[in-house]
């Protein structure tokens, strides 16, 4: 895809500089009404920045809370010396969004006259919160916020004093964004922390600076992501931009599995078990399903294939069948590969060709196969199955994974789902309604109470389900029923020209909806998906309810609990608000950002 | 002599039939589209349905390759009949390119993806050879520099030379136009229509529903008259434009010449 650049005479003329005090005048003072509603909601806002300071700063509130549990909140209970693990697969996630960046040149230019204003209110508000803070704010923190004001306000007037043309002159976003995280490493290093620990079992609380084993790893991870996303620019002219991409897509997607394998794995994972059982059928059904699904591709014989195909299913089907009546046990992953291999063999048809097309479909299919079992084997071996280990995963490592892995898990659910719903067929028409109308009429809670703690007495001997993977399948079973609703209000919104179009050219239904229909649906239904994304971002603090340890269990009953912080749950559920924020406002933005970049593209 | 044989030179004549629709009847719930429609276009010949808003000529181009159903009566495409058979539609489809009213791009996808798409994945061609072809194909109606911009950069009128070279990357043996110029400004009807000719001299079988008068009189071979879903008269250009012989056809043209 070629970079789409608008000539300098079609641009609109730049934005005119209009200084502060006419910005003033024109958009809070233009009127007496205006005025009078300015002053109304300045004192408004002031009256509440002063009550949320008076939290803050009040005399109950014990800060150390939060500042000596930094690690419970963000780990929990995972055991010290397999951090490198964490660290592994969080610099594996950085190294992965500074090469994104680099892949889609996600690095927007801002004017110096934005930076300078931005820093400005910033400096403003400080000075203003040193003005307002409640009486019990110590002295040495209300100078504080006098310095920081006055620096930031003096740095403003200086930097746009300096700069010639403040508003045509542009800096780069991610500079700004490493100077934040800078200042973040450097907050790491010179301020103490504390440490909170478990030691057999019991916990253990330590005022104090914070282990080098936080500040360094975090310093590391910042100096990875600036490092790949400068190699990636530099490398940019050398290397080809969309394979870059695809190859960025290809690991945002199986990414995940690298990190269960390093991260969510189970410290009393069974490698005897693994080798002796695991590796041996994920290897069958990658080699033998690759093999086959190779055979059945090629053009001559995709009346094979379909025959073939429908065979699979029927056995698929039977394990299934057989699994609930408790014929004879069966792994899982293999009625699970049965099932895929069925799907697989029926789409040889469509992916029919060439001996390199073959070849790269069935390539498909054993890169699939691997992370399939791999990913299966991380979350829910034998092991997790059988031993009660309290759990190792915990705070905001745990809300994390299990957000991304079911909206990984649940938006190919909800694109199949959609589409049977709006399929011509009755049966998985009605199939696909009564699941999202069921679902979508229960709480959420209840599918996971049901997934946690009635599933396992459900199933028949020899199948299991860890807690981990019972909550992630309940969150993914009730996303998904909304992921669905979500897109196939895009699939509404797709016009019946296009489906005529990809008719008119010869293209079989599973082509036109993979390469027609989906793709512009999907466009449409980014805001919604990412609104969905965020709830379930947000929704995974229900974990605490069925036992996990999650961000708000921490910050509502552990620590309030430990010995020296009896009783103090304000600094700590303030603190998690910020971290769900800082999220999902992180989102939030990146979507708007992918809005307005694919509309760029292509004006309808 | 059939009406759907009418007009039609002795050579012409025994040409090979391309497309064969014999009764074909429509209805859209209780309104008759197609009442009995009788036409045959013949190898290489170019035909133009004319008729009221409602008459059914785009119903009839649309049976033709699937995109309606029609209920009694039988079409036979290249030899290959119409039935319910899923791979006799892909077969017919793959052979006869459409190019529709409101062109039909897929706007997510480039100038150049948008005319590669089917024949790497239908015609299983490579992609390599499938850019070439498309790039020639582009090259032959005009705008071998759009390739990859977006639909929604291109004018209308390169809009719909990017649908009819969409069309031709299939290599059909027949092309149906349905109102190709109707959703065009008017200076950019001409950039379209040249296209057309060209493509009519080059010995395509074309079905053309259109407004064009000009274009009617000088590309076709033949001419339709529908209305109320039935054909009311056949014949050469020269017979409808100087001497029609139905009061229908006469009351129609003299409306829109």
């Amino acid at each position: 895809m070629s970079e789409v650049t608008v000539p300098a005479a079609q641009r609109a003329p730049e934005a005119e500089s209009v200084s502060p005090g006419r910005w003033v005048r024109e958009n809070l003072f233009s009127s007496v009404s205006n005025a009078i509603q300015t002053m109304f909601f300045s004192l408004v806002l002031l009256g509440l920045l002063r009550w949320v300071l008076g939290q803050i700063f009040s005399e109950e509130a014990n800060w150390t809370s939060v500042a000596t549990n930094m690690r419970l909140l963000f780990t929990y209970n995972y055991p010290t010396e397999q951090f490198v693990r964490i660290w592994f697969a969080a610099g594996a996630l950085f190294l992965a969004v500074g090469a994104s960046f680099a892949a889609w040149n996600l690095n927007p230019m801002v004017t110096v006259r934005r930076v300078g204003v931005a820093l400005a209110g910033t400096g403003a508000v400080s000075l203003v919160v040193g003005l307002i803070a409640p009486d019990t704010t110590p002295s040495a923190v209300r100078t504080g916020f006098f310095v920081v004001g006055i620096g930031l306000v003096a740095l403003a007037l200086a930097v746009l004093k300096v700069v010639p043309e403040p508003h045509r002159r542009q800096i780069p976003f991610i500079g700004l964004l490493a100077g934040v995280a800078g200042v973040i490493c450097g907050v790491l290093w010179f301020f103490p922390f504390g440490d909170y620990g478990f030691a057999d079992g019991a916990p253990t609380a330590e005022s104090g600076t914070i282990d080098s084993s936080t500040s360094l790893p975090v310093t590391v991870m910042f100096l990875i992501m600036i490092g790949t996303y400068l190699a990636g620019r530099a490398l940019a002219r050398m290397i080809d931009l969309g394979w870059l991409r695809r190859t960025m897509i290809g690991w945002w997607v199986i990414g995940p599995a690298f990190i269960v394998f390093l991260v969510l794995r189970d410290p009393e994972f069974d490698w005897g078990y693994v080798l002796a059982v695991d590796v041996p059928m994920g290897a069958a059904f990658a080699l033998g399903g690759g093999a086959l699904l190779y055979l059945l591709a090629k053009p001559s014989r995709s009346e094979l294939a379909r025959v073939i195909g429908a065979l699979l299913v029927a056995l698929a089907l039977f394990h299934w069948v057989a699994a609930f009546f408790g014929w004879y046990p069966m792994l899982q992953k293999a009625r699970f590969s049965f099932a895929l291999i069925a799907v697989a063999a029926l789409l040889a048809p469509t992916f029919a060709g060439e001996r390199a097309a073959r070849l790269r479909f069935a390539g498909g299919w054993f890169g699939f196969m691997v992370l399939f079992h791999w990913l299966l084997t991380g979350i829910n071996t034998p092991s997790t199955l059988d031993i009660a280990a309290p759990p190792f995963l915990g705070g905001f490592v745990l809300t994390v994974s299990i957000a991304y892995y079911v909206m990984l898990a649940s938006f190919p659910l909800g694109v199949l789902l959609s589409l049977a719903r709006t399929s011509k067929m009755p049966i998985f028409r009605v199939l696909a309604t009564t699941y999202i109308e069921v679902v979508r009429g229960v709480p959420l809670i209840t599918v996971l109470f049901f997934f946690s703690i009635m599933l396992p007495l459900f199933l028949p001997g020899g199948m299991g389900i860890s807690d981990l993977a019972a909550v992630f399948a309940g969150y993914t079973v009730f996303s998904a029923a909304y992921m669905a609703e979500n897109i196939r209000g895009g699939l509404q919104s797709v016009r019946r020209g296009q489906y005529e179009a990809a008719d008119a050219l010869g293209l079989t239904t599973v082509q036109r909806t993979a390469f027609i229909v989906l793709p512009q649906a999907l466009r449409v239904s980014i805001p919604n998906l990412v609104g969905q994304a965020i709830a379930t971002f947000k929704e995974t603090s229900l974990i605490a309810i069925v036992g996990g340890f999650d961000l708000l269990r921490i910050a509502n009953s552990t620590i309030p609990n430990q010995p020296d912080f009896l009783g103090q749950k304000r600094p700590a559920l303030f603190f998690i608000s910020l971290v769900y924020f800082v999220v999902a406002y992180s989102m939030s933005r990146a979507s708007r950002n992918l809005e307005e970049r694919l509309q760029a593209g292509q004006a309808r | 002599m059939s009406i759907a044989d009418q007009a039609l030179t002795e050579e012409m004549a025994s040409r090979r039939d391309m497309i064969v629709c014999r009764g074909v009847k429509k209805w859209f719930g209780d309104f008759q589209a197609l009442a009995g429609v009788d036409v045959t276009v013949k190898d290489r010949e170019v035909m133009v349905v004319l008729g009221p808003s409602g008459s059914g000529k785009s119903t009839l181009i649309r049976c033709i390759n699937r995109l309606e159903v029609h209920q009694e009566g039988e079409i036979v495409v290249d030899g290959v009949e119409m039935s319910n058979d899923m791979r006799n539609i892909e077969k017919i489809r793959s052979e006869v390119g459409m190019v529709f009213q409101q062109f039909n791009l897929f706007p997510h996808l480039t100038v150049l993806d948008n005319i590669t798409l089917a024949p790497i994945w239908v015609r299983k061609r490579a992609r390599v050879e499938a850019e070439a072809k498309a790039m020639e194909l582009l090259e032959r109606v005009g705008i071998p520099e759009q390739a990859n911009k977006f639909p929604g950069q291109l004018s209308g009128g390169q809009q719909q030379r990017v649908a009819i070279a969409r069309s031709l990357a299939m290599e059909p043996k027949i092309m149906l136009f349905d109102e190709p110029t109707s959703a065009l400004d008017p200076e950019m009807i001409s950039e379209v229509l040249d296209v057309m000719k060209d493509l009519a001299r080059g010995g395509m079988t074309m079905m053309v529903v259109t407004h064009e008068m000009g274009f009617a009189r000088e590309v076709a071979d033949r001419l339709v008259f529908m209305e109320s879903g039935d054909v009311v008269e056949v014949g050469t250009p020269e017979h409808f434009f100087t001497n029609p012989r139905e009061e229908r056809t006469k009351l129609f043209l003299s409306q829109i010449l």
